[in-house]
């Protein structure tokens, strides 16, 4: 049983965004936010691997290309742990709505990519809070490449280099990411995610997204 | 004498020691080590909470009380998955006898013990290779605490004052000890604990454990 699939009773609102790097997620989880607050309501924002706990130790570690699948799939969950019960249960409790960036999501996609088992990961992430809005922003391979890669070569753990899926991390950044993909696509069902298309401009998905979280507001009974 | 087969299927040896704090463990540990050296077979020992990726990660976050149920949990699974790649396993591959202070039991006494689901716990440990024997050296909580007491003293997590059972630290000890005991209790039968009777004198508990290993080692399995 997991807590993912269930509605939350929490007065606050929870909305991820998700999606590979490159798709535009911060950005307009960013424009969300200033609206949100510009509309006086209370925001609170966070994002994946960012815990006073874990991330930093997960980054070093990252640096010098330690981690195995399982550990790597661990770690991300500690972070998660540590900020779902110092904030974003908090908040949700206090009527917050709460923006992350990045959810368990990201970890049924990246692991998996892995080889980390499915029911495993999902398993592990079975204490997650089900979010009011999940969106998904869709993106090929290749046009997150372009977009993230312009000034730089892609990183070890991002190119799935891990996976020795080829030696040139362009090559090998497109087979991993592919295959992240291919996980978010199949999760679009299994958890409801609302999928956008990522090269949409960014007026247009805010239009949408405001739309649908206006909507999970007033259902609320939240007026905006 | 029948052919002794490995439980995970690999060449070497798997021996877990468990138990609760101060039931001896290590000291045990350290008598087998020798005696198998002296057999001259390849012995590596590996202890719980030594991972060179997170062990002091959780030791700076338990100073600064950081750790809740979940996130105790999960960092002593992280614990745990690298010391079983990089270490255990490895070792096991290459017919090594690799002797634990503590296996995932300790995680399912202690993770049950503050909260969590049993299998959920049970999940997170489910690709661990089975062990070959597991000793486990029961202690009354008494003799535990007077020996904790006379050496260590007692520290907040193991006292299991995070729990908040009680804001004494000598009852708190007692009750968390107590329900880590009966989550062992429990696990007796279902892993086929060898228990030993841990108040026996140290020579005693190791002629136990070492004839336990000695079976296994007469029927060939490593040659």
């Amino acid at each position: 049983m997991s807590k993912l699939t269930e509605k939350h009773n929490y007065k606050g609102t929870l909305v991820c965004v998700e999606g590979i790097d490159g798709s535009g997620k911060s950005t307009q989880l960013a424009l969300l936010r200033d609206w949100l607050k510009s509309t006086g309501h209370d925001v609170i924002f966070t994002e994946w691997n960012s815990s006073e706990l874990i991330s930093q130790t997960t980054k070093l570690a990252k640096k010098k290309n330690m981690l195995s699948p399982r550990t790597f799939s661990l770690l991300h969950a500690v972070d998660f742990a540590d900020r779902l019960k110092q904030v974003i249960d908090p908040a949700l409790k206090a009527g917050f709505i709460v923006l992350a960036d990045r959810y368990a999501y990201t970890a049924f996609a990246r692991d998996v990519a892995r080889g980390v088992d499915p029911q495993w990961v999902r398993n592990v992430y079975n204490f997650a809070i089900k979010p009011d809005l999940a969106i998904y922003f869709d993106i090929d391979p290749k046009n997150s490449m372009e977009r993230i890669c312009s000034n730089r070569a892609p990183k070890f753990y991002e190119a799935g280099m891990d996976l020795k899926l080829s030696n040139d991390p362009y090559e090998s950044y497109m087979i991993f990411q592919g295959r992240v993909t291919k996980e978010y696509q199949k999760m679009v069902d299994e958890f409801g995610l609302i999928k956008l298309d990522a090269m949409d401009s960014i007026h247009s998905k805010q239009v949408r997204i405001r739309e649908m979280l206006r909507e999970v507001l007033n259902n609320k009974g939240v007026n905006i | 004498m029948t052919q002794f087969k490995t439980k995970h299927g690999y060449e070497g040896l798997l021996i877990v020691i468990e138990g609760t704090d101060g039931s001896g463990k290590s000291t045990q540990l350290q008598l087998l080590k020798k005696s198998i050296q002296a057999q001259s077979y390849g012995v590596i020992i590996s202890e719980w909470k030594t991972s060179r990726l997170i062990a002091n990660v959780i030791d700076d976050a338990k100073e600064r009380n950081l750790l809740n149920a979940t996130t105790y949990s999960l960092l002593y699974a992280a614990d745990f998955a690298d010391r079983l790649e990089n270490t255990i396993i490895p070792a096991l591959k290459s017919g090594f006898i690799v002797l634990l202070d503590r296996y995932y039991y300790t995680a399912l006494a202690r993770d049950v013990v503050r909260g969590q689901d049993i299998e959920w716990v049970k999940n997170l440990y489910d690709y661990a290779p089975e062990p070959d024997l597991i000793f486990y050296l029961d202690m009354p909580v008494d003799v535990l605490l007077k020996r904790i007491i006379g050496t260590t003293g007692l520290n907040y997590y193991e006292s299991g004052r995070d729990v908040g059972f009680s804001s004494d630290f000598y009852k708190s000890f007692e009750i968390y000890q107590n329900k880590c005991l009966e989550q062992y209790e429990k696990m007796k039968s279902e892993y086929n604990f060898i228990s030993i009777d841990g108040t026996k004198s140290i020579d005693e508990i190791h002629s136990i454990m070492n004839h336990e290993v000695q079976k296994i080692l007469d029927s060939g399995v490593l040659y």
